[in-house]
């Protein structure tokens, strides 16, 4: 009688939903709408290699360790986030410069390798006044191999933060092969785990649909407080099935229609926007687990309120702080610290990494972790949902 | 008589507010039973114990024998609800309204057909079957609401203020279709605070106010309760006929005036003959007669000290 009552309900509010037509436009409009708007204003700056970076180098030292930024920069260029230039002296690097043929470049002075065992090495960074970016890009790489500290690790990092992109898993796997380089070695598998492995496209259009998502099924699970408000709740309490095959009922249709949106998201934004999603099977796990948990939530935000007005604020501003905290606009877990933290408690964040973790045809199954999470969550906020909503109903 | 619904002792409170403190009754089969009382009085609280929504602080509900809960669906297909509010979907159309509160009741196939065909009809929508509901006027909303209650075939019936806010002409249609339904042996339960309603429908009337029954009983009980008779005014050419009435026995008071004679009795109907026979005797004519029964609100001002509306 449960799962026959729920599915009567879930099908009776489908139908209700596409005659509103709200769905068509929380579901699918909007969040594919944003996404390509982003598309066409970022694009340039977000896909993968588009930044021009080029760059110079000058070996005044002809040491190992300037060797070894040399081939930091090498594999760099050999992973396409820069063109590099090699020059003999100092004079021909600041001409290519000023001509415009490079934006910037890093010099090894003579005498650098002596100096980093004395503990003060200088490195010369020199960019155009035009190339802001390339030039911080230069600066960082230099500055940070300079303190022979991680430094091709946060160099990577920091020209991933710009690009927007991360190294692959096959630079990752140079680099950690490469002895020249063992100093920055030990921390950079962590890189592997970032959720910004997804291309920019792709990362904005997830990021919107997520974000999305939890308007579209905030729309189902709150037509519980409308069926209160209008009195239809009473009618479906009295009838002989029991309340939970209702409220299940309610999400039930929340989630097809989560599934359904965020779906149709993903295959409209790879043939419009040219998305890479990953493994479709990785993906689709993803969907399923992201969706359960943006259910659970927003049943939370329905049964803590004490209105149904109070409950669509208190959705809405739900979701949209977990939205922000996830990373949906900003990476904001790059912050460090507490706001970090914070982001790792949303289904956003697990959402975004869990696809990001399945960028550059990695496996289905590098899904899995993330996807666990968000069951997790589905679980828990799903359990403390039933509970707050069958309090607020027997008042 | 078949007994239906047994309520004893209910009781439930919200915080500091005593909601509904002890109420008890039954309805038979065939037996319309109202609950009368101004708003605020704890009929829908009462009501929505009844019907399983609430649980009571303490008190039972048992319908065909069976005990309703909050918990528990049984016993809940005996009761078709009619809620005060519109409980319809307006981006639904009639039929299909009908058609997922009967799945819901566990209709299906050519029953659940039928049903919703007979029920169009009982309620007068035939017609209009297939139009989403939010075109309906509010009369028609209230009879699809009430035609709702109806699907399943239940032994009781419980409507819940159905003709609040509705023209007199579908008022008329709903009090028609209660009478008719009763007739043909389903309980009903009635809640209300038109006295009008409570005195043309109900077998048996349980004044309630401030969440406890005041008084219970047929009409006729309730009036004796309080000692009211009826009001028989004669008009006509009166004058010195009134000692003569004064003597016939039954006859409690009379009241003259000119051209109108007021006389207070137990039963109207039994000794109005009787009266009119010595009137003739006495020589004088009469024009015109008006019999008032005492009425339900005088006797809810009695009992509370307040009018039904206030």
């Amino acid at each position: 009688m449960f799962h026959w009552a729920a599915r009567l309900i879930a099908v009776k509010d489908l139908r209700l939903r596409l005659r509103d037509k709200s769905v068509f436009i929380m579901g699918l409009l909007a969040p594919l709408g944003l996404a390509f708007i982003f598309n066409l204003t970022f694009a340039g700056a977000l896909q993968e290699g588009s930044i021009d970076l080029r760059f110079g180098f000058v070996d005044l030292d002809g040491s190992p360790s300037s060797a070894g930024l040399s081939q930091v920069l090498g594999q760099l260029e050999a992973e396409e986030f820069l063109d590099l230039t090699t020059y003999d002296d100092r004079e021909t690097a600041v001409a290519a410069v000023e001509d415009g043929d490079i934006q910037a470049f890093i010099l090894v002075p003579e005498g650098f390798d002596q100096e980093l065992a004395t503990g003060a090495p200088k490195l010369e960074v020199l960019g155009h006044v035009d190339a802001g970016t390339a030039t911080s890009v230069a600066a960082a790489v230099a500055r940070q191999f300079g303190a022979g500290v991680d430094a091709a690790r946060l160099a990577v990092v920091t020209t991933a933060s710009i690009l927007g992109v991360p190294p692959s898993p096959d630079l990752v796997g140079q680099l950690q092969g490469d002895p020249a380089t063992a100093a920055f070695t030990s921390d950079i598998t962590g890189l592997d785990a970032e959720v910004r492995q997804l291309d920019g496209v792709t990362y904005i259009t997830a990021g919107m649909a997520v974000f999305f998502l939890f308007f579209t099924v905030q729309s189902g699970i709150l037509g519980l407080l409308d069926e209160e408000r209008e009195g239809t709740l009473r009618r479906l309490f009295a009838a002989p099935v029991p309340r939970s095959a209702v409220m299940a009922g309610k999400g039930l249709m929340s989630y097809i229609l989560g599934v359904v949106a965020l779906t149709t998201l993903v295959v409209a934004s790879s043939l419009i926007m040219g998305a890479e999603w990953g493994h479709p099977l990785g993906v689709a796990v993803m969907i399923l687990a992201g969706v359960a948990a943006a259910v659970s939530v927003m049943g939370v935000a329905a049964g803590v309120a004490r209105t149904p007005e109070g409950a669509e604020n208190l959705a809405a501003i739900t979701a949209v702080v977990l939205g922000m905290l996830g990373g949906v606009f900003f990476p904001i877990e790059s912050a460090g610290g507490a706001l970090a933290a914070l982001s790792a408690i949303t289904p956003h964040y697990w959402f975004l990494r869990g696809l990001g973790d399945l960028a550059g045809g990695a496996p289905w199954t590098n899904a899995l972790p993330a996807a666990g999470v968000l069951a997790g969550m589905a679980v828990v906020f799903g359990l403390i949902a039933v509970w707050v909503l069958n309090r607020r109903f027997s008042r | 008589m078949d007994r239906v619904l047994a309520v004893e002792g209910l009781k439930k409170s919200f915080g500091d507010l005593v909601a509904v403190n002890g109420v008890g009754f039954t309805v038979d089969a065939g037996e319309t039973y109202g609950l009368l009382g101004p708003n605020g009085a704890g009929k829908t609280t009462t009501i929505s114990m009844i019907a399983g929504l609430l649980a009571p602080d303490a008190g039972s509900v048992s319908i065909e024998g069976d005990s309703i809960s909050v918990r528990s669906t049984r016993g809940r297909s005996h009761i078709g609800l009619v809620p005060q509010d519109l409980a319809i979907y307006p981006d639904l159309t009639c039929r299909e309204n009908l058609v997922f509160f009967g799945r819901l009741y566990g209709l299906s196939g050519d029953r659940l057909q039928r049903r919703v065909d007979e029920v169009l009809d009982v309620i007068g929508l035939t017609d209009r079957a297939k139009d989403l509901t939010k075109e309906f006027s509010g009369g028609m909303k209230r009879r699809l609401n009430i035609g709702i209650g109806l699907l399943h075939e239940p032994r009781l019936l419980i409507l819940d203020e159905p003709t609040v806010g509705v023209d007199p002409q579908s008022r008329i249609a709903i009090l028609d279709a209660v009478e008719q339904l009763s007739s043909e042996g389903m309980a009903v339960l009635y809640t209300t605070h038109y006295m009008e309603e409570a005195e043309r429908l109900c077998d048996r009337v349980g004044i309630i106010d401030e969440g406890s029954i005041k008084a219970e009983g047929t009409r006729r009980d309730l009036v004796a309760l309080i000692g009211e008779k009826d009001r028989i005014v004669l008009t006509g050419e009166l004058d010195g006929a009134a000692d003569d009435v004064r003597q016939i026995p039954g006859v409690a008071e009379v009241y003259q005036s000119e051209h109108r004679l007021d006389v207070m009795v137990g039963q109207a109907s039994s000794i109005l003959p009787t009266i009119l026979t010595r009137i003739s005797q006495a020589g004088c004519s009469v024009t015109g007669v008006e019999v008032e029964e005492p009425n339900l609100e005088a006797v809810f001002l009695h009992l509370t000290g307040k009018a039904l509306r206030d």
